[in-house]
């Protein structure tokens, strides 16, 4: 569904990620994991079009995603879910969720559907946004990009700032979203729990492609084993 | 920023300004008096606008009461010795130190209660108008719109224009030298780094709230000083010649011109407009119409100003040498 | 005292609709419009050349909303697309400094012009009496429509997804675009939107009292201190500020003096900004 190509991308000139290929079929779940300041944010920005490309392709089902603006990315069926959510404070949670359905009327079926998902955010669905804790937002961001029936659905560092509980929580919603047929892409410095929901991952260092399998193959080579464990 | 050797090249362009100045006189004026007024305003302007780029081109405090910081300086004088009997020089002193004070009461607010660009504007935009509103409501020392006939300033000064010319010329270079001395100093140092980024140069050391008071009471001190001798050297003054659209406009107009925070910019600047000015004599409509499409053409071009641009060319041209470029223009 | 605070809330209606304009376009841009009172002023010209034809008055209001909203489409796909470029305080300066021009450029123009210009829709007919005051038919009229446009807006911005997604770009631009909304076509959007406020500012306030080709500064000035107290990007905040501050100006220039009535004002908005930077509704 979406292919990634040769992608490099940066800040003032300066490439952060470079010769990136990434690839997620449909209903798949693919991790990218790597540490802090591996370049994890930035894939994520360029292919959602925060950040325009510096050179390489983003195609999604065929489709040019390269250096299209944010908008338009988000209305062809990517919906991204950032580290720091970029919620509207000011507004109700619902209002955030009807929002996230832009420019179409929210559909009935699909706010039930985030509303199962996340049961707390039904029974909070008249509270500001800005008043919510940081797990509750976390959901709200992703059942705000779940209304847009998105084709991909794209989170960076899901668990930020979740308490390993609720990040345990979450995990479990996404492998139920997955279930139903979700092809997710999940940026994760958590290894264990990005590879529990994973079918395939790529190890991001330095800003390159380090590694790329299936997640056993991952889980069970040393050098992700030595380099990761233990960062919980 | 070396010392001894570049000292001569530091002061390099203040000497070609000066000369240029000494020597205009006998070129461009003729006997016209007006076009010795005009030197004069542009004089007056360019020493605004040094004040005006200490206080913002430095230190980014959008202050929007040039007008009044003057008015402050020359109804301040004015009124002191129109009302007692001390002499010029006393009031001189009174109304710069007011201005300063004023100015740095401002900028100490703007500090202490972390104003941005815009709030500082609006809030220095706001005492520009109130103090218009004061000056035409205490008509009993000020005289309102009719205006104020100073009446201790010294004949010599208010008949003879050339020799007013000369005053505002010797005062525009000394602001000039203790510009270009701030900015060789480790104070311009801290300017440049509070301006390319405040968080950073505070975790360096630098005390901004400090450095931003000190540079907005200095500026402030020369805007007054400005606007006090003009008021004594003009023998006349109302609200008009220190209202914001007459002043402030203009001096933010010319100084981001000329280039903010450079050295020349606001002498370059006024330069350009009172050449505009004596072009384009004929209707004031049409003249607000012409500042108007220069204002859109300068900034939609040439957003870092005149004198930037040509450092840069200058910069490039020269790129094979590793010669220190002579115009400086810190941090941009 | 009742007449005063009548009176006060009539100019405040003004007041609101003139700060929503600017308000609107300063929440979603960081752009604050000096050239706004230039606008409305350019509103009551036109307004003025097409009754001149002996057209009705309709008409001709609505030649005057539509022609200024043009202008701001104008300005917006020129002018901004530079400002927005920009980031930050860059952003500010810059359109400080270009709507400053865009200002002298009309103003200039319009007082070249029209140097006697002037637009006054005369309401006849007989004062009404509201609470015992006899109003001026222009002010009830000018009062009506500012209160029917207010729940126009508040009902737009409230209730629509279009509105949503202006308040969204307000609260978190980077959401909103992940959201899928376009930041730059609303903004052109909510210019044009400007633009025809400050058309019906025109017609409101010459139903009220002659509107003259040199009240541009001063109606920018207005502008900008209901934008301020009322909370920058605040539909509500705008209006809710503007009938304040009118029935502070009323009452001022009737107990006190015009002068300070002015400072007055002018002080509100500075204190705003000391005390409560975000304003009334402000965010």
């Amino acid at each position: 569904m979406l292919e990634v190509a040769g992608l490099a991308a940066g800040y003032l000139g300066e490439s952060v990620i470079d010769e990136i290929d990434i690839e997620v079929r449909t209903g798949e779940a693919v991790a990218i994991v790597g540490s802090n300041g591996a370049g994890k944010t930035t894939l994520f920005r360029t292919i959602a079009g925060l950040l325009p490309a510096m050179r390489g392709r983003v195609v999604l089902d065929g489709k040019e995603l390269t250096r299209r603006p944010a908008h338009r990315i988000a209305r062809l069926g990517i919906a991204y879910v950032p580290a720091e959510r970029h919620l509207f404070p000011a507004m109700t949670l619902k209002s955030n969720l009807v929002l996230g359905a832009y420019p179409k009327r929210p559909d009935r079926a699909t706010l039930e559907l985030v509303y199962d998902l996340f049961p707390r955010l039904k029974e909070r669905q008249r509270q500001q946004a800005g008043t919510l804790s940081g797990g509750e937002q976390q959901m709200l961001a992703v059942g705000r990009a779940l209304m847009a029936r998105p084709r991909l659905l794209m989170l960076d560092e899901p668990t930020t700032g979740l308490a390993p509980k609720i990040a345990q929580i979450a995990f479990e919603a996404l492998e139920g979203l997955k279930q139903e047929g979700m092809t997710l892409l999940i940026a994760e410095q958590q290894v264990p729990l990005a590879l529990s929901v994973a079918d395939r991952g790529y190890v991001l260092e330095n800003g390159r492609i380090r590694l790329s399998g299936t997640s056993e193959e991952l889980d069970q080579n040393p050098e992700v084993r030595r380099a990761y464990l233990g960062v919980v | 920023m070396a010392r001894t050797r570049s000292i001569g090249w530091a002061v390099l362009p203040i000497v070609v300004v000066a000369a240029i100045l000494a020597i205009l006189p006998s070129i461009w004026f003729g006997d016209s008096p007006y076009t010795t007024s005009l030197a004069v305003q542009a004089l007056v302007f360019a020493a605004y606008g040094v004040g005006f780029n200490l206080i913002f081109g430095s230190t980014n405090q959008l202050f929007l009461c040039v007008g009044a910081l003057a008015g402050i300086g020359g109804y301040g004088a004015v009124i002191l010795t129109d009302e007692t009997s001390l002499p010029m020089g006393a009031g001189i002193v009174v109304g710069t130190a007011f201005a300063a004070l004023v100015g740095g009461l401002l900028s100490w607010i703007s500090v202490r209660r972390s104003l941005g660009i815009i709030f500082t504007g609006i809030v220095t935009l706001v005492f520009s108008l109130a103090f218009a509103n004061l000056l035409l409501g205490q008509r009993e020392y000020t005289g309102s719109e009719t205006g104020l006939v100073v009446t201790a300033a010294a004949d010599r000064l208010a008949d003879d224009h050339v020799g007013g010319y000369y005053l505002f010329a010797a005062l525009l270079v000394v602001f000039l030298l203790v510009f270009r001395a701030l900015q060789l100093s480790h104070v311009g140092w801290a300017f440049r780094a509070l301006r390319d980024d405040e968080v950073a140069a505070e975790l360096a050391g630098v005390d901004v709230a400090r450095y931003r008071i000190y540079a907005a009471t200095l500026g402030s001190a020369m805007i007054g000083l400005t606007g006090a001798l003009l008021a004594y050297s003009a023998g006349f003054i109302s609200p008009a010649t220190y209202s914001f659209d007459r002043v402030d406009v203009r001096v933010l107009v010319l100084v981001a011109f000329g280039g903010l925070g450079t050295l020349l910019g606001p002498v370059i600047g006024a330069g350009v407009f009172a050449i505009l000015d004596e072009q384009l004599t004929t209707s004031l409509e049409l003249r607000e119409v012409l500042y108007g499409v220069f204002v859109l053409v300068i900034f939609l071009g040439f957003r870092r100003g005149v004198v930037a641009t040509v450092v840069s060319l200058y910069d490039r041209l020269m790129a094979g040498r590793r010669r220190k470029p002579i115009l400086e223009s810190p941090g941009d | 005292m009742t007449a005063v605070v009548l009176d006060g809330i009539v100019l405040g209606l003004a007041f609101g609709l003139l700060g929503v304009g600017m308000t609107l376009v300063y929440g979603l841009g960081g752009v604050l419009n000096l050239a706004y009172g230039q606008m409305v002023v350019l509103a009551a010209i036109v307004v003025m050349l097409v009754m001149e034809d002996d057209v009705a008055t309709f008409l001709a209001a609505l030649a005057g909303v539509l022609a200024v909203a043009g202008v701001a489409v104008l300005l917006d796909l020129t002018l901004m697309r530079a400002v927005y470029r920009e980031h930050g305080e860059e952003r500010t300066l810059l359109g400080l400094l270009l709507t400053l021009g865009v200002a002298f450029v009309i103003a200039g123009l319009l007082t070249w012009r029209y140097p006697s210009g002037a637009l006054y829709i005369f309401i006849g007919g007989d004062p009404v009496s509201i609470l015992g005051v006899p109003m001026a038919r222009g002010s009830i009229w000018a009062s009506v429509i500012a209160l029917l446009v207010a729940a126009v807006l508040l009902l737009f911005f409230g209730l629509t997804t279009f509105g949503r997604g202006v308040r969204s770009i307000i609260q978190d631009e980077t959401g909103a675009r992940l959201v899928g909304i376009n930041p730059s076509f609303v903004r052109t959007v909510i210019f044009a939107l400007s633009g025809a406020l400050a058309g019906i500012v025109a017609i409101t306030q010459s139903m009220s009292g002659p509107l003259t080709v040199n009240a541009g500064f001063e109606l920018t000035t207005f502008a900008l201190i209901v934008t301020v107290v009322g909370g920058l990007g605040s539909v509500a905040g705008a209006f809710l500020a503007g009938v304040l501050l009118g029935v502070v100006n009323t009452l001022s220039a009737h107990y006190i003096g015009q002068y300070i009535t002015t400072i007055i004002l002018l002080g509100a908005a500075a204190l705003t900004i000391l005390i409560r930077p975000r304003g009334l509704l402000g965010r």
